[in-house]
């Protein structure tokens, strides 16, 4: 039975130089299978819009999905956010097709660059980075207000600030553990019970009726994989949403 | 839980696990940076070329696609209002022909009417002054007769009196024996 994680192993297609940055250390820009899959989501996700953004007055097949696409991050971003939302459209619609098209692309092909939780954590950070940006361009210092909430009793304040403060830490490490976690899972899950179906094949007619068992299931997670590769773009652009707007809308907080 | 499954297999993927030696593939952090560095690249050119290029011609098209369908409405709608409009002139107007038509009718039917009454009157005067003339010389015609009967009765009365008596009454005793 072949290793289930083997294919989360980063392997390098194009030996780059490593450079050395002071500070952070040797950091090698080969371009690895991880890099590829990224560079492939993101052409394709160009590529779709491409196609996707022709204006017909009657949309084709392509060009209503993409609009759909955009259609729910924009009532998204809209219902969340707010008449604001308009501005950090493009950053939200950017993170949920390139994490949409990453996952997607998983299950096509052997390698999940959502998988990586170097580039799980980095995502979560560019949002969390987004959010302390946007909160200092819109509120200045006032920004610190998001750690402690209006309506509630000063004494409560030595207990709440350092929870909300610590809540605000955790949350590109919860997003980008959430993504990593559920893209691991299922791929590692799919391999076990597709081995199995190799493996109880070669036991007779006892282990054929397992591998007949095993291959349902690899039918069955497969399409629940699928969905769970749209949700998690989903969930993760909702989440994106809910941080830039508490920021956005720090007075009604 | 990804590590159980790896434990089982670790003996014959021995060779795989070149790196990190049976940890996750993720954790082995010499592929950190590498990949860090190319996703921010790549975000960036995605982020770049979907808001300046891509997003605008999407939204653009979703725009005018509702701009259209709301002018075609509206256009509809007006069509609509102007050809309810022509009916309603066009029932006015059937209305009216059909009012004088009407009108017309009865008039002719209320002449026709007259003349015919006119005339039936002027018939019934003529039959009824031939009538009266007739009724005169038929009432001229009975006196006639009458005075006549009298002449004869007087005669007869005069003529039986002389027979039975043998003499002749006269006038004036005929005269109080016929009144």
């Amino acid at each position: 039975m072949a290793d289930p994680m083997h294919q989360f192993q980063i392997s390098k297609i194009v030996e780059l130089p490593t450079v050395t940055v002071p500070g952070l250390g040797a950091i090698d820009l080969s371009i690895t299978n991880s890099v590829a899959a990224m560079m492939s989501a993101a052409l394709l996700v160009i590529g779709f819009y491409a196609v996707a953004a022709r204006r017909a007055v009657v949309p084709g097949r392509l060009q209503s999905v993409g609009e759909m696409l955009y259609g729910l991050v924009d009532g998204l971003a809209e219902s969340i956010i707010g008449h604001d939302g308009k501005k950090y459209l493009p950053f939200i619609f950017t993170l949920f097709a390139f994490v949409l098209f990453m996952n997607m692309q998983g299950m096509f092909l052997v390698f999940t660059a959502t998988s990586q939780l170097a580039v799980t954590l980095t995502l979560g950070l560019m949002v969390i980075l987004t959010v302390v940006a946007v909160g200092f361009a819109k509120n200045g210092l006032k920004f610190f207000k998001l750690f402690a909430p209006s309506g509630v009793p000063p004494v409560l304040y030595i207990l709440l600030v350092p929870i909300e403060i610590l809540s605000f830490l955790i949350r590109p490490i919860t997003l980008g553990l959430r993504l990593f976690g559920n893209m691991l899972g299922g791929h590692v899950v799919l391999k076990i019970f597709a081995g199995f179906v190799i493996a109880l094949g070669g036991l007779g007619i006892l282990g054929w009726a397992g591998a007949a068992l095993a291959l349902t299931s690899v039918v069955a997670l497969t399409a629940l994989e699928f969905m769970v590769a749209f949700l998690q773009a989903f969930v993760f652009a909702v989440l994106a949403c809910v941080y830039i707007n508490d920021v956005v809308h720090l007075d009604s907080h | 839980m990804a590590t159980e499954h790896h434990g089982t297999t670790e003996t014959t993927e021995a060779p795989q696990g070149h790196e990190g030696g049976g940890g996750l593939p993720q954790l082995q952090f010499e592929h950190w940076g590498g990949q860090i560095v190319w996703l921010l690249l790549i975000f960036a050119v995605l982020y770049v070329v979907l808001s300046k290029g891509l997003l605008p011609r999407v939204s653009g098209a979703i725009d005018e696609r509702g701009a259209k369908i709301a002018g075609d409405i509206a256009d509809a709608r007006r069509m609509k209002d102007e050809a309810e409009a022509q009916a309603r002139a066009a029932a006015a107007e059937v209305a009216e022909a059909r009012a004088k038509a009407q009108k017309t009718a009865a008039d002719a039917k209320a002449k026709a009417a007259a003349e015919a009454a006119e005339r039936q009157a002027k018939e019934e005067a003529v039959l009824a002054e031939k009538l009266a003339a007739a009724e005169a010389s038929i009432q001229t015609a009975r006196d006639q007769a009458l005075s006549q009967v009298r002449v004869v009765a007087e005669d007869t009365a005069s003529a039986i009196v002389e027979k039975l008596t043998g003499k002749a009454a006269s006038a004036a005793e005929l005269k109080s024996a016929l009144a």
